[in-house]
């Protein structure tokens, strides 16, 4: 009884001290690290637009923030979009699931506040009146040069071989892919952590809405001539060249990284899945959008 | 029952006598997995280094007031919250080393040659030799990993550290997880011959 006693003792001590280690280093890095995430989504997010240091976006460019939240009422549950409007201000859209526009309430907050996830959330459940719970789903980037739109910006999560993939992928206006970028994984190093390498996220590349619908993995060896291509930092192709072959390829399947066909297929799959229910969601929205006359920033 | 051994000696020993992955023949889960190039070996050669020093050092700390009993939950609790805090440090104020480390370090909760040193070890010894030992295992496990990542990322892709040095591929064999077992058998099999040929040459 004694030793019971004792064990469940110890055992609370230590599980209370390593809590109390990891609470602290969590308090003392957590606003350095999603400074670091931040910065880094932001470099990423142009760099998929085709702006770096050396050719920085020009001033035309601006990036609308759209948040989509899953509106529920009792055993309703409806589409709603948080969209910054043409005069500055914000207004949430409630669309049910068959597409009929539902309700349309002002939200009161700053631009700067609007990033915020919990001032966002109550800001919302202010403006929609009590009753209604909201749960955000995702967040879509709408980027306009002299306000007409260039490109979608979808950060994105999906399942990988052992836990969540986050990527952000960027669309044109017809939902060709512009880009992929793989921002945080787990897959294993040397095999499905190979998704990274430009030789597989660049196959996604300029390929159009139509192949994307129908995207499988294939498990032939990538062709040499397109591996050149697609690594075009290291094989030293000019960029003509470069889009001439990628041309060739756009409408092929994904090649598989060799040993990880279950990292390419779930990235295959999350793509696929990403851009087809953006699609059909961006159709719906953006026809309420011209029904209601509601004039959006984008 | 303190260790006669000096530092350096500790050090050594994890090296040679008792490397981690040739003569104790643990954590061969990342040892077949992800020494396909030498630098994978190298990242995560660095980050076991790191956990195994803090997690000796903190066994050593508290092994008076640590029952017997609980030891193992014990071990894990330590490794795992290192394995955190160290993650969590990186990520904050190295970003960049981070993006480079991050997968290799939320590996280490689950290898063997951590909790075997804490068991074997920093159980018994002082903080001091604890350091030590933690440095020699630490530095034995990434050279065993970056010699197997030499052999693999050269027969393999024909690379080494990323550039391309034989101009072809000799066997896209050597990068599939099957060929680490080759790969750790062959050179486990090489060291035990130089052994030998050293305990006769020292012999006669």
């Amino acid at each position: 009884m004694k030793d019971i006693l004792t064990i469940i003792f110890r055992l609370t001590v230590a599980c209370l001290l390593a809590g109390l280690v990891m609470g602290v280093a969590f308090i003392a890095t957590n606003k350095a690290k999603k400074h670091n995430i931040h910065v880094n989504e932001q470099k990423v997010m142009l760099s998929l637009l085709g702006y770096s240091a050396k050719n920085p976006a020009p001033e035309t460019v601006a990036m609308h923030e759209v948040y989509r939240y899953l509106v529920g009422e009792g055993e309703d549950l409806a589409m709603g979009y948080l969209l910054p409007l043409r005069d500055g201000s914000f207004s949430f859209l409630t669309i049910d699931l068959a597409g009929t526009f539902v309700a349309q309430a002002p939200v009161a907050i700053t631009a700067e506040k609007v990033a915020e996830a919990e001032e966002r959330t109550s800001a919302i459940g202010a403006a929609i009146g009590a009753g209604k719970a909201i749960r955000y789903a995702d967040q879509t980037i709408v980027v306009t040069n002299n306000g007409k739109r260039t490109a979608y910006l979808l950060p994105g999560r999906f399942p990988g071989f052992k836990t969540f993939i986050s990527a952000i992928l960027a669309l044109d206006p017809n939902f060709s892919i512009l880009g992929l970028e793989i921002m945080e994984h787990e897959e294993d190093p040397g095999l499905g952590g190979e998704i990274v390498q430009n030789y597989f996220k660049k196959q996604f590349k300029g390929k159009p809405l139509e192949t994307v619908k129908k995207l499988e993995v294939v498990k032939t060896p990538l062709p040499e001539e397109y591996r050149k291509a697609l690594e075009a930092d290291k094989s030293g192709l000019g960029a003509e060249e470069v889009a001439g072959i990628q041309g060739q390829y756009k409408d092929n399947d994904i090649y598989a990284l060799t040993g990880a066909t279950i990292s390419s297929r779930s990235v295959t799959n999350g793509v696929k899945a990403m851009v087809k229910k953006f699609a059909y969601r961006l159709a719906i929205l953006d026809r309420v959008l011209v029904e209601q006359h509601i004039a959006t920033s984008f | 029952m303190a260790t006669d051994k000096t530092n350096l000696q500790l050090v050594v020993n994890g090296i040679l006598n008792e490397n981690p992955i040739f003569r104790l023949v643990l954590s061969m889960c990342p040892a077949v997995g992800i020494s396909t190039t030498v630098m994978n070996g190298f990242m995560l050669g660095i980050a076991v280094l790191f956990v195994q020093v803090c997690s000796s050092c903190t066994i050593s700390l508290f092994k008076n007031v640590i029952h017997p009993r609980i030891r193992i939950p014990t071990y894990t609790l330590t490794i795992a919250t290192w394995v955190t805090v160290i993650d969590m440090v990186l990520a904050a104020y190295l970003p960049e080393a981070y993006a480079k480390m991050g997968i290799f370090i939320k590996l280490i909760v689950a290898f063997a040659i951590i909790t075997m040193r804490l068991e074997m070890f920093a159980s018994k010894e002082s903080v001091n030799a604890s350091f030590w030992d933690g440095i020699g295992m630490g530095l034995g496990f990434m050279l065993g990993m970056m010699a197997l990542g030499f052999v693999r990322e050269l027969l393999g892709m024909g690379t080494l550290l990323g550039y391309d040095v034989l101009g072809f591929k000799p066997m896209l064999f050597f990068v599939l997880p099957l060929a680490g077992f080759f790969c750790v058998g062959l050179m486990m099999a090489f060291f035990n011959y130089i052994e030998i040929v050293y305990k006769r040459a020292k012999r006669a």
